[in-house]
């Protein structure tokens, strides 16, 4: 880095305030000496930017390396702790309790003590990041162009992604809890409801992320408008359609038109199936 | 391999008189009820003082009523919470029950259900004297007709007699004989789920008590009206019942992985004629609507073998619909094992549980319908559980080990 400094002091001078300090009319060689001086000038400022960008970048791979390592640390430390205080094995006795039962079910591995360890050790990376991404934020001046674009696309990609893994999650969630009560209700088009309602999620995490990022503006706005009221309008009328008949009877049923359907008919306690 | 040491005596109506330190619990009843229930329990126990506690009445209702009843002495316990649900015995049941056992210093006490009123005399004598003999914990069995008790017949009581030994028919039985040590044994397992403010949790009789090596005695009760429950929604009960079942298993998993089963039982004639049996069809249609749209769940619970199977059965003619025993009971298994693995989420698991139930009841009535007696069919089923009990032991121990 002080090579770099020293390179650029010896090589190459502050150009002047007046941009036309250099300019000789009726000059031939004027012309190459402002273009050099020119082309110079963004050698200045293209060097002068990496030796800026350089260290703050060293700074954001060194505090996501040192967090890291203390992550790693502290999730050895507190392994060896869990472990020893037989943390899972006391949860398991308790495990009539709200709390323990929620924490198994996100536990991978079956183990509270797993969960908990990488849950420290993924906290200090996002801390790493943070200070990095701090530390990167600071090396420019407010005023720097690069740094009101690129800083908040950085910054903002993070909550995305995560935006973008708990959209999924929740889609595939959704989709498997429609699809089975849909079954269990033995409704024939389970599967269609299913989809309907996973890509509705995932259309409405595309715009959030988007949104989130800053890309498309009202383009993104409008779009996933129309996107989202195209689903549900298909789902409308494709659920409509295929009770046509049933929501027909049932307001020919109301106003007395029909004689009830055999299967209205109250089935005899002695016919009736108990489960229990 | 430690063998199971709660023993199984199947008795009939005992006439023998219980001890005086008798005391009767009774859940909520109605007014009516309540007083159906006094007057069997006076009728069963003529002769005897026996102390009956019930949540239902003040302390001068129940002086009152006492004087109806010349035998009973009864009790208002203010220590009696009422249970939340009232369709099975719940863990703030268990509770209540052993607070007021302490209150009154009683050696034994009978726990009496919902629907209290429908239990027969000799049944409740029968419970009694299973007690008063020295036994910890006596079950009732109830004589159901062919449509009723389904889920007991198909997933709890084949799945309790496989893995705990617990020959009893009906797992979940609402009327209980225990003595203090089982009640106390009980208490404490149901203080776990109260104290969650879990009071509806459902608690298994059975499976503590031959965990512990206490004493089981089944005794026939006859008829009895098995409280069901409030909307009757199959999936929602089914995944409750469900849910605390496999959790009991995964809890109990250092017993009855050392244990052995075994050991027949007398089978007793259903009472429902072959013709008086359902319609299947609707049953079967869900079957296949399932299978066309649960595949994909279904995959990642259930072996190739079984997934075979299913696909066989769900283009099986309505008249050759059978879902084979060994098949059931491998899905129980798969669906035990995905349950503490986590394969998928547990609620979403209980859910692909139903239409292959739903399968299970139409295939048991198609086979009735051939002149099968359906209480035959399910004890066949039970001994199959228990011939394949290896299947889940191994699969517990390694269930990463390749399964075709």
């Amino acid at each position: 880095m002080a090579n770099i400094a020293l390179f650029l002091q010896q090589t190459y001078q502050e150009p002047a305030s007046d941009p036309t300090a250099g300019y000789v009319p009726s000059s031939g060689q004027s012309i190459w000496q402002h273009m050099g001086v020119a082309l110079h000038d963004s050698m200045y400022r293209m060097l002068s930017f990496f030796s800026r960008l350089l260290p703050s970048l060293l700074a954001l791979i060194l505090a996501i390396a040192i967090l890291t390592a203390i992550g790693a640390l502290l999730a050895f430390v507190l392994k060896r702790i869990l472990v020893a205080l037989k943390f899972d094995e006391r949860l398991a006795k308790n495990r009539s309790a709200d709390i323990t039962s929620s924490i198994q079910d996100w536990a991978p591995s079956h183990s509270p003590t797993v969960l908990v360890v990488r849950t420290a050790f993924w906290l200090c990376v996002v801390l790493g990041f943070v200070v990095g991404i701090s530390a990167f934020d600071a090396s420019y001046s407010s005023a720097s162009r690069m740094s009101s674009f690129l800083l908040p696309y950085l910054t903002h990609s993070v909550g995305a992604i995560i935006l973008l893994l708990v959209g999924n999650i929740v889609a595939r969630f959704l989709a498997r809890s429609v699809l089975i009560g849909a079954v269990n209700a033995k409704l024939a088009y389970a599967r269609f409801l299913s989809l309907g309602v996973k890509w509705m999620v995932l259309v409405l995490t595309a715009a959030m992320v988007l949104d989130h990022l800053g890309v498309g503006g009202n383009i993104v706005e409008l779009a996933f408008g129309i996107l989202f009221g195209g689903i549900v309008l298909t789902l409308s009328l494709a659920v409509g359609l295929g009770s046509k008949e049933i929501v027909t009877r049932s307001l020919e049923r109301s106003g007395d038109k029909l004689p009830p359907r055999p299967m209205d008919i109250p089935v005899k306690p002695s016919e009736q199936l108990r489960h229990f | 391999m430690a063998a199971i040491s709660s023993e199984v005596n199947t008795s009939s109506a005992a006439t023998a008189a219980p001890t005086s330190k008798l005391l009767v619990v009774l859940t909520p009843l109605p007014s009516e009820a309540l007083e159906a229930t006094l007057g069997r329990l006076s009728l069963a126990f003529i002769g005897n003082n026996i102390t009956v506690s019930t949540p239902d009445l003040g302390a001068e209702a129940a002086k009152s009523l006492g004087q109806d009843f010349a035998n009973l002495e009864i009790v208002s316990d203010d220590l009696t919470a009422p249970p939340p649900s009232g369709w099975l015995l719940s863990a703030a049941d268990f509770v209540s029950l052993y607070k007021t056992l302490q209150e009154h210093d009683a050696a034994a006490c009978l726990l009496l259900g919902p629907e209290a009123q429908t239990l027969r005399v000799e049944a409740m004598r029968a419970l009694a004297s299973a007690i008063s003999s020295g036994g910890d914990l006596a079950v009732p069995r109830y004589a159901t007709g062919s449509r009723e008790g389904l889920v007991n017949s198909a997933l709890l009581y084949p799945v309790s007699r496989a893995i705990f030994g617990g020959q009893p028919r009906f797992p979940l039985a609402v009327d209980l004989g225990l003595s203090r040590r089982m009640a106390e044994k009980l208490a404490t397992v149901a203080q776990r789920f109260t104290a969650a403010n879990q009071n509806d949790a459902l608690i298994w009789p059975i499976a503590e008590a031959c965990a512990s090596g206490y004493s089981v005695t089944e005794v026939d009760a006859g008829a009895r009206t098995l409280p069901q429950p409030a909307g009757g929604d199959l999936n929602a009960v089914l995944a409750q019942v469900g849910a605390s079942l496999f959790a009991m298993i995964e809890t109990n998993a250092a017993f009855w992985q050392r244990s052995r089963v075994g050991g027949g039982r007398q089978v007793t004639k259903s009472l429902a004629a072959p013709g008086d049996l359902p319609d299947v069809e609707p049953m079967i249609d869900s079957f296949r609507v399932a299978y066309k749209n649960l595949q994909e769940i279904w995959s990642l619970v259930l072996p190739p073998n079984s997934l075979l199977a299913l696909k066989r059965l769900s283009q099986a003619p309505a008249d050759g619909f059978r879902m084979g025993d060994s098949l059931w009971a491998r899905i129980v298994y798969d669906f035990i094992l995905a349950y503490r693995l986590r394969t998928i989420n547990r609620g979403h698991l209980l859910g692909a549980l139903t239409p292959l139930y739903l399968a299970w009841v139409a295939s048991h009535f198609l086979l009735a319908r051939t002149g099968v007696d359906p209480e035959v069919h399910i004890e066949e089923m039970a001994r199959i559980f228990e011939s394949d009990k290896a299947y889940l032991v191994s699969r517990w121990r390694w269930p990463d080990r390749f399964n075709p």
